[in-house]
């Protein structure tokens, strides 16, 4: 019999002797699948569920309402002008993929890595990771213009078009990595909460629910020869979704890096695209947990020490992208190129220095505060700190591509950026989008890896 | 449950013995005791990958990383084929690729396609992982005996399972069960099949085969569509774009004001303003009157240094007034030529070819080729006048349906005697009946049919069995 | 997640004893054979023989520098597996500071003046033309060209020597904190030692990159004054820490042959090593190709010659030899590597291992060649214009003996350091957990 040891309450001391428990309050197997089960057994949702969730769907049909008013009446809806051609559209495209990098880092690399901690948050990060995918892939879907052809983006035989696409340009490449990026993350995502749907089917009591959870857990037995195969696959769709999650941020960045603008061409865009985006996707993941585990009660699974350590990621990747910006600063003072000075420098103190000063504060300033363990492990410390690192890297994407392009090379284009209501409302009806996906995802799918806690789960090893 | 167990019925199959464990650890013992006592149909099933069990139950390693490696490799080499059959090789038939000319790089260079074969590798392995998995697990499979009975429900919760199989030769009903308490098992239980419900309901079959004959109609009428042309107007989505409120070039401007207060766009309204007299576009001007014009330089007057080669502003507005009535013309034969060349003297044609004109084979390869599009269909394959649209017209015109001027046999001799300069102006600018071909044809090209015309002559081929037809066609 | 067991450490011998005495002079020996050897057969062509040692010595440091990251790395994400072999990599460390008397035949004639290894240390350095034609230039305009004028504020050999100094100091620092509070342990046993370095760590690995941001730069892209990559340290960090995993590798496997800490590193450590090289591999590829492509693609002419000088041929169409270094390293750093190491099998075998950690430090040699010695190509060769191909200079009697010279110092190093001090941690509070690794 499994015996638990004696509850622990904090486990965010750090004693080099000792790992520290991953799941608090003595919890047993039969106990984990309780907690994680009572989210979608309970009759009624909460009443937060219900509000959030109207709240979203509003704001859901009012990017449905914009999109359709951008059909009707073309992109001069937004605020994109000559030069400043890639307005928010963009922004929000690579803001939008940069949160959806968490998912996969946690379930992959954190995998690879051993880390154990990743268990509890895996499941949450990885339905995110497709929901932000989802959002982010909108945006670039309806800023091709001719919506209604957008195959053909992809390799299709036509004999209207008698064309093929061009592989060499790097918005194709995007769509390749974007597309591959959100099929690899669903299959893993899918395949990792088949053990789980298994056991919903198992504990399901109406019969529409047994058919569906039936048909969706696909006669999961959890047989070892079916477990075998099972983590082999795991490894392998880790080993691939790693070298995937850095290669799509990478080609995003090379959609600017390879091009010529100044500001937009500098060789270190690919690693420091990576970082950014973990680091507004764990952003983005402690602002849903936190109050999630409070809604559901999950604390005892979702621990002060993961989300402590998840703060330490955040922390460490800003550092990096702070460093980025400081060695993107020096080349460009060391180049001695002269449009490439002015990039810069027209970035820090130029008509758009408001939206570079904004970036610098939330992404390297403010996370700064997670040097103290009071930040670090205090909920509502962190959320606020969280969304304002959100907040920074959607300014650094702005600053990006509406800076540069703004100040070109030649003087006679310059102009600036006004965003327009729609390019408001769509980037506030984008998280309506997000939001809602979240919640039907709370509350109809396994939101915790049940079977993968049930791993790390303390027990008084009798068998060695 | 109990009830099913007890029956041993026709369409009831015992499949084997179920044990229960209640932790890991027992359930790796068991399985360890029931490998060593010789079972090797047995399986275990626990709510989570439990540590050590491979080696319990002798799983050996899964074929998948190999299966996933093959797949990946072929992705690779399929991702970098298809990049390449479509932007570098335009020599398919059917959907040829497509060469784009993008900031003077190559067609095809290895570094640009790297990432999108990238993409395709691990997409490809990714999906070669999933599916396989299933695949090598026997899932889906829906109907499993195991899920009928309801203690293995906790499979996916607390509990851990061992089954030995009936099919293993070891197996003995009542032993087997003995020895699975022995080791530790907290309950045992029969799993039987119900052979009853292994076939899918009938209505089931049929409406499956025609949902998927019905979700097949969409992409065959897309495919249709696509592999076809059509003479109908595309779908116009956005209608103003596709039909913009714009002045198109060279078109009176509408009158903005009334009757008495006309309000132009420009004074002169039109919608276009013309270039400022004297001047000449970049580009446009063409000083090497030998090699444009095909007259000896010196002799050509001012007027025709920007005209000749290329309609500009300043011809345009002087044929302004009679543009209009080209236009209702356009479908009446053969008007009398406009530049009169009687009213003019004849300037003072070349009789060589220019000197940055080499004529060597290539170069009449390229007029043959230019010739024959462009000029074979009146004056025939061999310059003869026999081409089919002039047979076509001179029998209409002998019926008295059109009328027409025949076309000139290059063989004559009195064209023979042309210069090249004037055979160069001819094609630039049209003569008699026949029309300027100066926008269509490039002046390169153009000299290049002046030297096959050359080289037709010197053959002296006599009108052939062609001509004979059309002869007989105009006599009846 | 199970309890770890008492840790005990059950090899004979755990330290190199008094090998070291013999090993020290024979390593030295090859170093000044191999050294020496090299700069007669460059005939005393102290430039020539310069950029050979400073091939092998980029080489070393980047290695060096690589193992202090594995030390701060493993302290900052408490790793378990890791303290078998961290000792290892403390020593490999704890060799950056003697590394700056390696540096100082480049650094003193730098400070005499000497341009001829680093260009930007004479004025005239931006003119094309020889000397004569670069002096007649200066001296018709009263001031330097005004890149030169704007380097000169970063790229001054005072500045230049001050920041190695600041460099080989705080490398050395952070390498003592390590290696001393980890010696300390060996006997005490105390856990807060472990606590200590793990709170320490995290400033230090931001003091970490800020050095190698900039060292880097010093190093090798300033050979090239003109150039300038963002990506460049990154690409530098990637290599040293391949090789530095090659090294440790290399390094435990020779241990465990020679009958020392034979039951402390198992095969699931080389097997962890393995993945790591493996994945290191893929990420060099991925920092090389990504600053390839960025500047291939752009073909921006302040950037793109510096590649063109590896990778095109010469004006007239000939190869001039530099292509194959260039493929060399795509097959031999990466497609090779990446499909050998792929396996788990592989990864696991030890004999194997010998041969992939050798390989992947010849590769990082060929890599530091390949930035290193075209400088040399630009300076002596007349070359037309900068998309124009370079004449190759590789003489192999100069350049293999000083690559051997320089793992002989660097032999000679790790065993003045290591001396008899044990080779792996003994009272490490996670020991147990090493021991007890295991590879699902």
């Amino acid at each position: 019999m499994a015996t638990t040891v004696e509850p622990i309450l904090d486990n965010t001391i750090e004693d080099p002797e000792h790992r520290a428990p991953l799941v608090l309050g003595g919890l047993d197997y039969a106990g984990v699948t309780d907690k994680v089960c009572s989210v979608w057994e309970a009759d009624k949702a909460p009443k937060v569920w219900w509000l959030v969730l109207i709240l979203a769907i509003s704001l859901l049909m009012m990017l449905g309402a914009c999109i359709g008013h951008l059909l009707m009446k073309g992109v001069g809806v937004w605020g994109n002008n000559n030069p400043a051609y890639w307005g928010w559209p963009i922004v929000n495209f690579v803001f939008w993929v940069g949160i959806g990098h968490a998912g996969t880092l946690i379930s992959a690399i954190l995998f690879l890595f051993r880390q154990n901690w990743r268990t509890s948050i895996n499941r949450a990060a990885e339905a995110m990771t497709i929901f932000a995918v989802i959002c982010a892939g909108t945006f670039p879907g309806i800023h091709i213009g001719r919506v209604w052809v957008f195959y053909w983006l992809f390799p299709v035989p036509s004999e209207h078009l008698a064309m093929w696409p061009n592989f060499r340009s790097p918005l194709l490449w995007d769509v390749f990595a974007v597309g591959t990026y959100f099929t690899v993350s669903l299959l893993f995502w899918y395949m990792g909460m088949v053990p789980d749907i298994a056991t919903y089917r198992d504990r399901a009591k109406t019969k529409i629910r047994k058919m569906v959870y039936s048909l969706l857990s696909l006669g999961w037995t959890g047989s070892a020869r079916g477990w075998h195969r099972y983590e082999a696959a795991y490894v392998i769709l880790a080993a691939l979704a790693t070298p995937l999650v850095l290669s799509v941020h990478t080609i995003v960045s090379f959609d600017f890096a390879v091009s010529q603008v100044p500001g937009w061409h500098t060789t270190i865009f690919p690693p420091y695209f990576v970082a950014g985006a973990i680091f507004s996707g764990f952003a983005m993941v402690v602002t849903l947990l936190v109050p999630a585990r409070k809604i559901y009660g999950l604390q005892q699974l979702i621990t002060i020490r993961h989300l402590e350590n998840m703060n330490k990621i955040i922390m460490a990747t800003g550092l990096m992208v702070g460093m980025a910006y400081g060695i993107e600063f020096f080349i460009s003072w060391y180049s001695g190129v002269a449009p490439e000075r002015f990039a810069f420098y027209n970035r820090a103190f130029g008509n758009f220095s408001w939206a570079y000063w904004i970036m610098v504060s939330c992404n390297v300033f403010i996370p700064q505060l997670f040097w103290f363990k009071f930040f670090r492990t205090n909920t509502i410390a962190m959320v606020v700190i969280c969304i304002f690192v959100n907040i920074g890297m959607w300014f650094e994407r702005f600053v990006i591509t509406v800076t540069s392009l703004c100040r070109d090379f030649l003087p006679s284009s310059w102009h600036y950026f006004h965003p327009t209501g729609v390019d408001v409302m769509m980037l506030i009806g984008s998280f309506g989008l997000f939001t809602t996906l979240f919640l039907l995802f709370c509350r109809y799918l396994p939101i915790i890896a049940i079977s993968e806690v049930k791993n790390v789960i303390p027990v008084k090893s009798d068998e060695h | 449950m109990t009830e099913k167990q007890n029956q041993e019925t026709a369409d009831q199959k015992l499949v084997g013995l179920l044990a229960q464990f209640e932790d890991p650890g027992s359930l790796v013992r068991a399985c360890n005791e029931a490998r060593e006592s010789g079972y090797n149909k047995i399986d275990a099933y626990s709510p989570f990958p439990v540590h050590g069990i491979d080696p319990a139950l002798g799983i050996p390693r899964t074929i998948l990383p190999f299966f996933v490696l093959i797949i990946g490799l072929t992705g690779c080499a399929v991702g970098l084929g298809m990049q390449y059959y479509a932007n570098a090789g335009d020599w398919s038939p059917l959907f040829p690729g497509y060469n784009f000319m993008i900031s003077g790089k190559p067609f095809f260079s290895l570094p640009a396609n790297i990432p999108v074969t990238f993409e395709i590798v691990i997409l490809s392995s990714a999906i070669a992982t999933f599916l396989g998995m299933w695949a090598l697990n026997r899932l889906p499979r829906l109907a499993n005996p195991l899920h009928r009975i309801s203690r293995f429900k906790r499979v996916t919760n607390d509990k851990f399972f061992l089954l030995i199989e009936t099919k293993d030769p070891q197996f003995k009903r009542e032993e087997t069960e003995s020895q699975l308490s022995q080791w530790g098992a907290s309950v045992v239980e029969e799993v039987n099949e119900d052979l009853t419900d292994q076939q899918l309901p009938s209505w089931l079959q049929l409406a499956g085969l025609m949902t998927a004959l019905i979700l097949l109609i969409p992409p065959v009428l897309i495919f249709r569509a696509e592999g076809m042309t059509s003479r109908k107007p595309r779908l116009h989505v956005v209608p103003d774009m596709d039909w913009q409120e714009k002045y198109k070039t060279q078109t009176l401007a509408p009158n903005l004001g009334d009757e008495q207060h006309p309000n132009f766009l420009f004074v002169d309204g039109r919608a276009m303003q013309e270039p400022i007299p004297g001047t000449i576009a970049r580009g446009d001007l063409y000083t090497d009157s030998e090699y444009f014009r095909g007259i000896k330089s010196g002799t050509e007057s001012f007027a025709t240094i920007s005209t000749a080669g290329v309609h500009t502003g300043l011809q345009d507005a002087a044929h302004q007034d009679d543009s209009h009535q080209d236009e209702a013309a356009k479908d009446k034969p053969a008007e009398p030529a406009k530049d009169d060349p009687a009213a003019a003297p004849e300037p003072d044609w070349v009789t060589q070819f220019p000197a940055n004109v080499h004529v060597n084979q290539a170069l009449l390869e390229r007029g043959q080729r230019r010739f024959n599009i462009y000029c074979s269909v009146c004056h025939g394959y061999a310059g003869n006048g026999d081409g089919l649209v002039n047979a076509r017209a001179m029998a209409l015109a002998a019926s008295g349906q059109a009328q027409w001027t025949a076309a000139k046999s290059l063989n004559d001799p009195e064209t023979k005697k042309n210069p090249v300069g004037r055979i160069f102006d001819t094609i630039s600018n049209g003569r008699g009946t026949m029309g300027p071909y100066k926008s269509q044809i490039p002046v390169e090209d153009r000299w290049a049919i002046v030297a096959y015309v050359r080289a037709l002559q010197g053959t002296g081929i006599k009108p052939t069995t062609m001509t004979k037809a059309v002869e007989k066609a105009v006599a009846e | 997640m199970h309890e770890v067991q008492p840790a005990k450490i059950t090899s004979p011998i755990v330290s190199l004893k008094d090998n070291y005495l013999r090993l020290i002079p024979i390593s030295l020996i090859v170093a000044a054979a191999g050294i020496g050897g090299a700069l007669l057969f460059s005939g005393f062509n102290m430039q020539r023989f310069s950029f050979a040692y400073l091939t092998g010595f980029c080489c070393l440091m980047s290695l060096c520098l690589g193992g202090l990251f594995f030390v701060i790395v493993m302290h900052l994400t408490r790793a378990g597996w890791s303290v078998t072999v961290r000792r290892i990599a403390e020593i490999i460390a704890m060799c950056t500071l003697p590394m700056f008397i390696l540096y100082l035949p480049i650094l003193i004639p730098l400070m005499a003046g000497s341009d001829e290894v680093y260009v930007w240390n004479q004025p005239g350095w931006s003119i094309h033309g020889d000397a004569a034609e670069k002096q007649a230039v200066l001296d018709a305009s009263k001031y330097p060209p005004p890149i030169e004028e704007l380097k000169s504020y970063y790229l001054n050999r005072w500045f230049f020597a001050g920041r190695m100094v600041t460099y080989f100091a705080i490398w050395g620092a952070m390498a003592w904190f390590f290696l001393s509070n980890s010696l300390k342990q060996d006997k005490t046993g105390d856990k807060n030692l472990t606590a200590k370095m793990q709170k320490h760590s995290t400033w230090m690995m931001i003091l970490f990159a800020a050095t190698l941001v900039f060292s880097s730069i010093d190093f090798e892209m300033s050979l090239a004054p003109f150039w300038f990559s963002t990506m460049w340290p990154v690409y530098f960090f990637s290599g040293g820490v391949l090789s530095a995993l090659a090294a440790i590798t290399l390094i435990c496997l020779w241990l465990q042959r020679s009958g020392r800490v034979t039951d402390e590193i198992t095969v699931e450590h080389y097997h962890d090593l393995g993945k790591l090289m493996f994945s290191f591999v893929i990420f060099w590829g991925y920092i090389a190709f990504s600053q390839f492509m960025l500047i291939w693609y752009a073909n921006i002419p302040e950037e793109t010659f510096w590649f063109a000088w590896r990778i095109n041929p010469a004006p007239d169409g000939v190869m001039t030899g530099w292509q194959w270094f260039s493929l060399l390293l795509l097959f031999g750093h990466l497609l090779i590597p990446l499909l050998a190491l792929m396996a788990r099998t592989v990864r696991r075998s030890k004999n194997f291992l010998v041969y992939a950690a050798i390989y992947l430090l010849v590769m990082h040699w060929v890599d530091h060649y390949w930035i290193v010695m075209p400088q040399y190509s630009d300076i002596i060769s007349d070359h037309v214009g900068p998309a124009a191909g370079l004449a190759m200079h590789f003489k192999p009697l100069i350049d293999i003996p000083c690559a051997i010279g320089m793992a002989g110092v660097f032999v000679a190093l790790f065993c003045l350091i290591a001396r008899d001090r044990p080779l792996v941690p003994l009272k490490d509070p996670r020991l147990g957990e090493a021991l007890a690794h295991h590879n699902p």
